[in-house]
């Protein structure tokens, strides 16, 4: 199959050729992963992929895998500045 | 500002409410906050016959449980969505929404899970859905997703819907595999997904296909069947089990139009020449469900990947707690399992909480120690079994010991 | 008929009733049951695409139905990214879809390659 029609980040429309690309060439890690190609950093904030960008960068090996791969931040949701003005 | 509880709970589906009912009823001021417009979460989609007949009806189902929170006199907020959450110096907690900042000592999340995906080329398409959301569609909103759909992943969660919408009249072309890639896992492999048919047997109510899963319990007679298995499939709800074809992508040019499919070898390998097109008017995408815990991750909460629960899990006892102070877990963000169990922690969240904050009608130890002692229980009698292995690896989270 | 209600269930029986509230979406007039989400009442008549991507146009509809994926982002009224599957519909609501918005910066980034090459 190929991977350059799969895309994996529905937000940005990365694909599965991009990112394994960039980690084969890079070697890089979950998060620099994420700012090297944009998956992830789309609108829902990964809420559908980052399982999937789990899965091709950082194989969880057992139970030593003992925090996310991707580090979560608020807001876990999408909200707009006013909301976030009246809220704080 | 709201500071006037003594707990928040956030997501009012089983494990929330059953939650927010039990520390109400032991006297704390209680806030519910869910995003969804009506409160019950998951459980409103749910409708499956139980092995004595009776139908489990999850819109009943939360009614009822709203019903009781409400009568315990827990306060229940829809359309909030909790952003974050921060520790105050006075250790409570600090929530932010989309409504607003709330306050309060104590936080329960129970989050639930989220569904993950088998990204293929095509699943952008207006019509491909995840099968989560055709079942929201189908029996919360009661609007047709579609004419014909294919199903895209065969797991637990994926028969159970899949007799949701047959019994809504929605027309299922076939259940088929995803195609196999770096990402689909066990998920694309024949004989893997066989196995695993054996855990859902009691959820089909098809006979053959009972008695089939008894016998493919045994590795040898497995392999069997793999090779002799039709590629046509095997009916269930008047749907084919398509166990030897893949689909390899989903066609349409505005919307989805069909399923581009192959046979695959019994390793999961698509046969060259064998490709046909299926025609649909709408795909679901069945990845299964992975514990939404982002929350718990912002509060600092440490985590344990635990496969058997379904992945990233809080780390938490038994009697809910997470090692973050005022921090609580309930229900599926603690590991995928049935409403019955989550509805069983979240009374176990709410009675501990309850407890710790020395309310007025606080349980003894033996109640809560009661309550742990009945998660177990429905644990084992749970008709849904999401893993083998859960039982076990619960134990080991807990350092307690299985019965 | 493909889209439309579930009128009649086996186990959960006939759809209660409702009001009717009409709203529109891109100008055209729908109708929607009181109190159900503007993605099942948009689904309902029929309308399978909310949004084109931003960037490259591709047409995009309800995919996770419970407000994690914001593939059903629309705009209200002068509200835009607000999710169809969590917002009930309201009477007279002016629903838009999203389409694809100017990347000028990707324009010149284009352009310069070309210069340079």
């Amino acid at each position: 199959m190929k991977e350059a029609s799969i895309i994996v980040c529905r937000c940005e429309e990365v694909t599965l050729e991009q990112i394994r690309e960039t980690i084969s060439k890079q070697g890089c890690s979950a998060r620099e992963t994420k700012l090297r190609t944009r998956a992830g950093m789309g609108i829902c904030g990964g809420r559908t992929c980052r399982p999937l960008l789990d899965r091709l960068t950082a194989p969880p090996e057992g139970e030593s895998a003992s925090e996310f791969p991707l580090k979560v931040q608020p807001p876990v949701r999408p909200m707009s500045f006013a909301e976030w003005g009246h809220s704080s | 500002m709201n500071t006037n509880c003594d707990l928040i709970v956030v997501g009012a589906g089983p494990a929330g409410l059953a939650a927010a009912c039990s520390a109400a009823q032991a006297g704390l001021k209680v806030l519910l906050l869910d995003e969804f417009m009506k409160p019950g979460g998951r459980l409103l989609g749910q409708l499956h016959q139980e092995p004595g007949g009776a139908w489990w009806n999850g819109i009943r189902e939360a009614q009822l449980l709203v019903l009781g929170a409400q009568e315990a006199g827990a306060v229940i907020e829809t359309g909030v969505s909790v952003t974050g959450l921060e520790r105050t110096r006075d250790n409570g907690w600090t929530l932010w929404t989309n409504q607003g900042r709330y306050r309060s000592p104590y936080v329960l999340l129970a989050t639930g899970a989220a569904e993950s995906a088998n990204p293929l080329p095509g699943w952008t398409l207006p019509g491909v859905m995840s099968i989560g959301a055709a079942q929201v569609m189908t029996n919360v909103q009661r609007v047709r997703v579609g004419k014909r759909g294919v199903v895209i992943g065969m797991n637990v969660l994926a028969m159970a819907i899949v007799s949701e919408l047959r019994l809504a009249g929605i027309d299922l072309a076939a259940i088929v595999l995803p195609p196999g890639n770096a990402l689909s896992g066990s998920s694309s492999d024949p004989e893997a997904v066989l196995e695993s048919l054996v855990r859902f047997a009691d959820l089909a109510p098809n006979a053959m296909l009972k008695y089939g899963a008894k016998l493919l319990q045994s590795s040898m007679t497995r392999n069997i069947a793999l090779n002799l298995y039709p590629k046509q499939g095997i009916r269930m709800m008047g749907v084919p089990l398509q166990l030897r074809r893949c689909a390899i992508e989903i066609v349409g040019r505005d919307a989805v139009e069909g399923v581009l499919v192959a046979d695959v070898t019994p390793r999961g390998e698509p046969i060259a020449g064998s490709e046909r097109f299926m025609e649909a008017d709408f795909v679901c995408i069945a990845g299964g469900l992975y514990p939404l815990a982002e929350l718990a991750a912002v509060a600092g909460c440490p985590f344990r990947y635990v496969p058997e629960l379904g992945g990233h899990v809080p780390v938490h006892g038994e009697n809910m707690q997470t090692p973050v102070p005022g921090l609580y877990v309930a229900g599926n963000i603690t590991g995928v399992e049935s409403a019955k169990v989550a509805i069983a922690q979240g009374r176990v969240a709410g009675l501990s909480i309850a407890f710790s904050a020395a309310a007025e009608n606080a349980p003894d130890e033996a109640e809560i120690k009661d309550a742990m002692k009945q998660v177990k229980r429905i644990r084992q009698e749970a008709l849904i079994q999401f893993h083998p292995d859960i039982a076990r690896s619960r134990a080991k989270l807990y350092q307690t010991e299985t019965v | 008929m493909s889209y439309g209600r579930i009128e009649h269930h086996p186990v959960l029986g006939p759809l209660p009733p409702a009001a009717t509230v009409s709203f529109s979406f891109d100008g055209s007039h729908y109708t929607a049951r009181e109190g159900e989400s503007i993605a099942a009442a948009l689904l309902a008549s029929g309308i399978r695409t909310l949004r084109l991507h931003e960037e490259h146009g591709s047409p995009r509809g309800i995919y996770c139905n419970i407000g994690h994926c914001m593939e059903c982002r629309v705009t209200i009224g002068a509200k835009s990214g607000i999710r169809a599957c969590l917002t009930p519909v309201k009477a007279g609501m002016d629903i838009r879809s999203g389409t694809v918005l100017p990347t000028p910066f990707r324009q010149a980034t284009k352009s310069d390659r070309s210069l340079s090459l």
